[in-house]
């Protein structure tokens, strides 16, 4: 178990919350999404085990196959899944590596694709309203990025109107559907989060599951494992058309943090990008800037799961072949299976290095200033 | 302007190089291409900055100007030459790349005088072949 860090601040920007139960919603939820998601008083009971007999949730169509897909070491005193408690979260994460605060990034983002997109919104609000109450309000190191509709800008518009100038919410969790993200789709959700000094975050969940997911270009994958290496593919495809349909020239402050993707293709897509667009400039006349500058200026990558080379100080040169010393995030994924350890991930990168990671970076790139505000 | 002495060199009439016809001399060993576009001569050195294929095949063309995304406007018609292989875009007037100051091809100092096309070189043209060349363009 990792040794407390006592040399830098952490913000740590990728702590997951685990709903335990959907009941647990229904203080958020009114009773016509109650009683399409056949919760509480609606539930069928026998019903349930029947084919389209009741609402089934749109949970990942990749399980993944470890015989504990969270880790192990996490579950509460009192028997509690990894990522159930509050509390616990603090006590066994926070106090034990030192982190000054831990963004919650909510885990049910399949519904995002679902094909009812107000039964998805309204769920959504629910999800923010329980992270807020249940999590947010119970230690003061917790900060949260809200969920919205990707699938229905003006919603998701509604829904940062709602609650996005709440100064514990430092960003905007949209998910990835099939809509890439430079898209003028969003541009309505881009141009509030640049109002409200909140970045755009994406985090796989929903990639490959429900009908509006995103594919992986060639086909779906055959197994979890496939998925999970699969997801930096999702990535660099959103970079290039952020970059492409000129969302930096539209709303230059706009940031957009991309978590559990991974970073190191990020130096082939710069590259590549760059020399592309020296060719075909003309057919993007809006790209003003090198690619690369749009991405060095206005995009963040989450570090874990951390790629993990033959020989771990390829990994820093890399970082530093491509300048992206500023553009990288802590995240600890915890208490999934593939998070990070900060004291071994870290442990070739140099001390000033660290120190943005875990420190800098997230507290430029995620809002903790005045919402409204750059910070 | 530069203060080192020119090099005056007769290339040729004025009548072989009509509108959108191209030229091609070898001077001391390197080759200069020499194209008219709406009316002007302009000369440079046949070799794209980047990988080096000949620039005498190149493209003459407009381009799309720095614009609103989403917004197209062409302008600059005839003013731009690409490089035949990836398309790389420089200012015939300049020689500049569109995408970047910093990146040049080399230019010639060419004149039209009394009805021939002259170059002004910086070295003395001690030994010039007119090369043939096919270009479809």
């Amino acid at each position: 178990m990792a040794a407390k860090n006592e040399q830098h601040d952490i913000i740590d920007c990728d702590v997951h919350p685990v709903l335990t139960d959907f009941n647990e919603l229904i203080p958020y939820l009114d009773e016509s999404i109650q009683q399409y998601m056949n919760i509480g008083k609606f539930s069928k009971g026998a019903l349930d085990k029947q084919n389209s007999g009741s609402f089934r949730f749109p949970a990942s169509n990749y399980a993944n196959p470890l015989p504990v897909p969270l880790r192990a070491d996490a579950f509460t005193p009192a028997g509690g899944l990894p990522g159930s408690d509050p509390q616990f979260l603090a006590k066994d994460l926070f106090d034990r590596l030192g982190t000054k605060y831990g963004i919650l990034n909510i885990g049910h983002g399949t519904m995002s694709a679902f094909h009812n997109v107000e039964v998805a919104a309204k769920y959504t609000s629910a999800v923010n309203d329980w992270l807020y109450e249940k999590w947010v309000k119970s230690d003061t190191r917790y900060r949260m990025t809200m969920e919205v509709t990707p699938l229905d800008p003006e919603l998701a518009v509604k829904e940062i109107e709602r609650i996005g100038k709440r100064p514990e919410i430092v960003g905007i969790n949209m998910h990835c559907v099939n809509i890439p993200l430079g898209k003028r789709h969003y541009w309505p959700i881009y141009e509030i989060a640049e109002a409200y000094n909140l970045p755009i975050m994406l985090h796989p969940d929903t990639e490959g599951t429900g009908e509006y997911a995103a594919q992986f270009g060639v086909g779906p994958a055959s197994t979890y494992m496939e998925w999970h290496t699969s997801l930096g593919l999702i990535g660099q495809r959103n970079v290039i058309s952020l970059v492409c349909d000129g969302v930096f020239e539209r709303f230059p402050n706009l940031r957009v943090n991309f978590l559990e993707y991974g970073f190191s293709w990020v130096a082939a897509v710069m590259w590549r990008m760059d020399k592309n667009w020296k060719a075909l400039r003309h057919e993007v006349p809006w790209v003003k800037r090198l690619p690369s500058e749009y991405i060095r200026s206005n995009i963040r990558f989450g570090t874990q799961p951390i790629e993990e080379p033959n020989r771990p100080k390829d990994l820093v040169e890399l970082i530093q072949m491509i300048q992206a010393e500023d553009l990288l995030l802590f995240c600890s994924d915890y208490p999934h299976w593939d998070g990070d350890e900060l004291d071994r991930a870290f442990l070739h990168f140099p001390e000033d290095l660290k120190r943005k990671i875990y420190y800098e970076n997230p507290l430029r790139s995620f809002r903790f200033g005045e919402a409204g505000e750059r910070s | 302007m530069s203060s080192k002495i020119k090099h005056r060199l007769v290339v040729s009439p004025s009548s072989d190089l009509q509108e959108g016809q191209r030229l091609l001399i070898e001077v001391n060993g390197s080759e200069i291409g020499i194209i008219r576009a709406e009316g002007k001569c302009y000369a440079f050195r046949n070799a794209c900055p980047h990988q080096g294929v000949q620039m005498i095949y190149g493209s003459v063309t407009g381009t799309m100007l720095p614009s609103d995304p989403h917004q197209y406007v062409y302008g600059q018609h005839n003013e731009i030459i690409r490089c035949p292989l990836h398309g790389w875009e420089f200012n015939l007037q300049t020689g500049k790349a569109v995408f970047s100051p910093s990146v040049s091809m080399i230019k010639y100092d060419v004149q039209e005088e009394d009805g021939s096309i002259v170059l002004y070189l910086d070295k003395s043209p001690e030994r010039v072949v007119r090369k043939s060349f096919h270009c479809v363009l």
